[in-house]
């Protein structure tokens, strides 16, 4: 490996004292309820218990509410060491943006051109992990089409083969988009459904592109297992 | 009638009817965790979770049926919002609709609103009058005419069903005063809650011992003749003898209960036959054991205009 530079330099770790209830009571309290109450959003929660230490959540992406909605699930003591990861260049473009984005969202900005001039941003989120941070990411790397699920880019098999001791938990996110879908400003509340799936460990060795794929495979399998609980079975009801 | 606590200054009748509920709510919590402790099984792990969520939503109920008007209101106002909020998406009424829907919303508040400031003629009229002309012709503004039949049908008809009905329950807090009747608003209240929640729980006892022949097989295999019957002839005596929460006389009560259990029956088909079209068995899952909103509300929703208009008639219009 390469001398980079050093984690510190990468990512200032530090989170100012406040923050952490600022977050909470952003998310735990009043999204979480906004959610609930006014969205009808539904949690299916992992039967697991949530790991202590720093997590990749990986979910589908169709609008701005699935960042909103996955720091709601996120524990109360790791809401501040939580960040979802952004495209800098849809939500660096102004300043009020990048204000909000990093206090209220508690976000980190990536690009998603390859400048050379750019910090390569696996080293950027590899340096927040190792310094006890989680992530959430939407590998999708945009909001696409509603209700259609593109293929994963390679970041998470990145960040994960690196931490094999750091858990990759798979969220499936079900109708948000219909609430907020791309192009509006106007939340409409129509339900929707949070899975939350089982922490996954890989093994030290499991190559980036089987990590990737995997990580699809669990979220199509939560969007399948969402969709039949809710058939008919084939004799009355 | 006798108040059961002293202190606590709530009618007389609230305490019994609550009492009664409370001491349903035990008896089967004991009943099924005898009958699962010595025979475990599927039927009774179901009834565990069913009377679990009837705990929890008979808390609820009483609680904001206790607390100010205004509370009252909320909850209702509530209770329709999430039944819209919930069959929206599976009604296909999302992404193109999106304003009109937002628009329905906005109409729920007004709604309550209007039953809260006593504007009766406004209220009655709001919905089936102003709204059914002024919905379609948001939708027609949009431009878009394909597949808008289909739209202009299900946003007033989901208006009617479960803003308009479950609206008229707070309709009940602007009767005028009757004379000797003390339990107020909030008995009847209760006494339509109590009456549609043990009409479903008795259609769904009588259908699981004795029942043989379906009403409906096409829609819903598991109502059957004889839990309709013995649903709606249960009811109508339990109507009777909660009658102290009403002004009405035993044969007005018999007559009410028996109207709420035949009109619950009815919203109940009416939501299962909306499911089957759907594709679906329940219309959610926020209530553990029930389904979602719709699957429990749907009698309550349909029973409520008609038991306002019973008791208006028979204790305001034929009394005067």
């Amino acid at each position: 490996m390469t001398h980079g530079p050093i984690d510190s330099e990468l990512f200032d770790a530090h989170v100012p004292k406040g923050r952490q209830w600022l977050l909470w009571v952003l998310y735990k309290l009043m999204w979480r309820t906004f959610f609930g109450v006014i969205i009808g959003l539904r949690y299916h929660w992992s039967k697991t218990p949530h790991p202590l230490g720093p997590v990749i959540y990986v979910a589908n992406h169709n609008s701005h509410l699935d960042g909103m909605s996955l720091m709601t699930i996120v524990p109360s003591h790791r809401i501040h060491l939580t960040h979802s990861v952004a495209a800098q260049d849809f939500f660096g473009n102004s300043g009020f943006r990048r204000w909000s984005m990093k206090n209220l969202v508690n976000a980190v900005l990536i690009s998603r051109s390859k400048r050379e001039a750019d910090v390569d941003p696996v080293q950027l989120l590899d340096a927040m992990i190792r310094q006890g941070h989680s992530l959430i990411l939407f590998p999708e790397g945009t909001r696409g089409v509603p209700g259609v699920m593109a293929d994963f880019k390679r970041g998470v098999g990145h960040l994960a083969s690196r931490h094999p001791d750091v858990p990759v938990i798979p969220v499936y996110l079900d109708g948000l988009y219909r609430n907020l879908p791309k192009g509006r400003s106007i939340i409409v509340p129509l339900g929707g459904t949070l899975v939350m799936g089982d922490p996954v460990y890989f093994p030290e060795g499991t190559s980036v592109d089987d990590i990737t794929e995997q990580t699809q495979a669990a979220i199509h399998n939560m969007a399948e297992e969402l969709r039949q609980q809710n058939q008919v079975p084939d004799h009355g009801r | 009638m006798n108040k059961l606590i002293d202190l606590w200054d709530i009618a007389a009748e609230l305490q019994w009817v609550i009492f009664i509920i409370l001491c349903i709510l035990v008896a089967s919590s004991v009943a099924w965790n005898l009958w699962n402790f010595l025979k475990p099984g599927k039927l009774v792990q179901e009834l565990l979770v069913r009377t679990r969520s009837w705990w929890i939503m008979c808390a609820c109920f009483i609680v904001t049926t206790l607390a100010h008007p205004i509370v009252t209101h909320v909850g209702l106002a509530f209770l329709s919002f999430a039944l819209c909020r919930e069959m929206y998406p599976l009604l296909k009424l999302d992404v193109r609709e999106r304003n009109v829907v937002l628009v329905c919303y906005g109409v729920i508040p007004i709604q309550y609103t209007l039953a809260y400031l006593g504007m009766t003629t406004l209220f009655l009229a709001f919905i089936p009058v102003l709204m059914f002309v002024f919905i379609p012709f948001l939708l027609v503004v949009k431009g878009e005419t394909q597949g808008i039949v289909r739209s202009i049908s299900l946003m007033p008809y989901s208006l009617v069903a479960w803003v308009y009905g479950m609206s008229h329950l707070a309709l009940l807090f602007q009767l005028p005063d009757i004379p000797g009747f003390t339990a107020g608003p909030q008995g009847l209240l209760l006494y339509l809650i109590f009456l549609v929640g043990i009409n479903d729980v008795l259609q769904f006892a009588w259908g699981k011992t004795l029942g043989r022949r379906a009403v409906l097989p096409k829609v819903s295999p598991n109502k059957t003749w004889e839990g309709l019957v013995g649903g709606v002839l249960s009811v109508s005596l339990i109507a009777v003898g909660l009658r102290f929460l009403t002004p009405l006389e035993p044969w007005q009560a018999a007559l009410t209960g028996f109207c709420v259990a035949v009109m619950g029956f009815m919203g109940d088909a009416i939501a299962s036959g909306i499911k089957r079209d759907l594709g679906i068995k329940n219309s959610g899952n926020a209530i553990p054991g029930h389904g979602g909103y719709l699957d429990r509300l749907d009698g309550f929703s349909a029973a409520a205009a008609p038991f306002f208009h019973l008791v208006y008639f028979f204790s305001v219009t034929s009394a005067a």
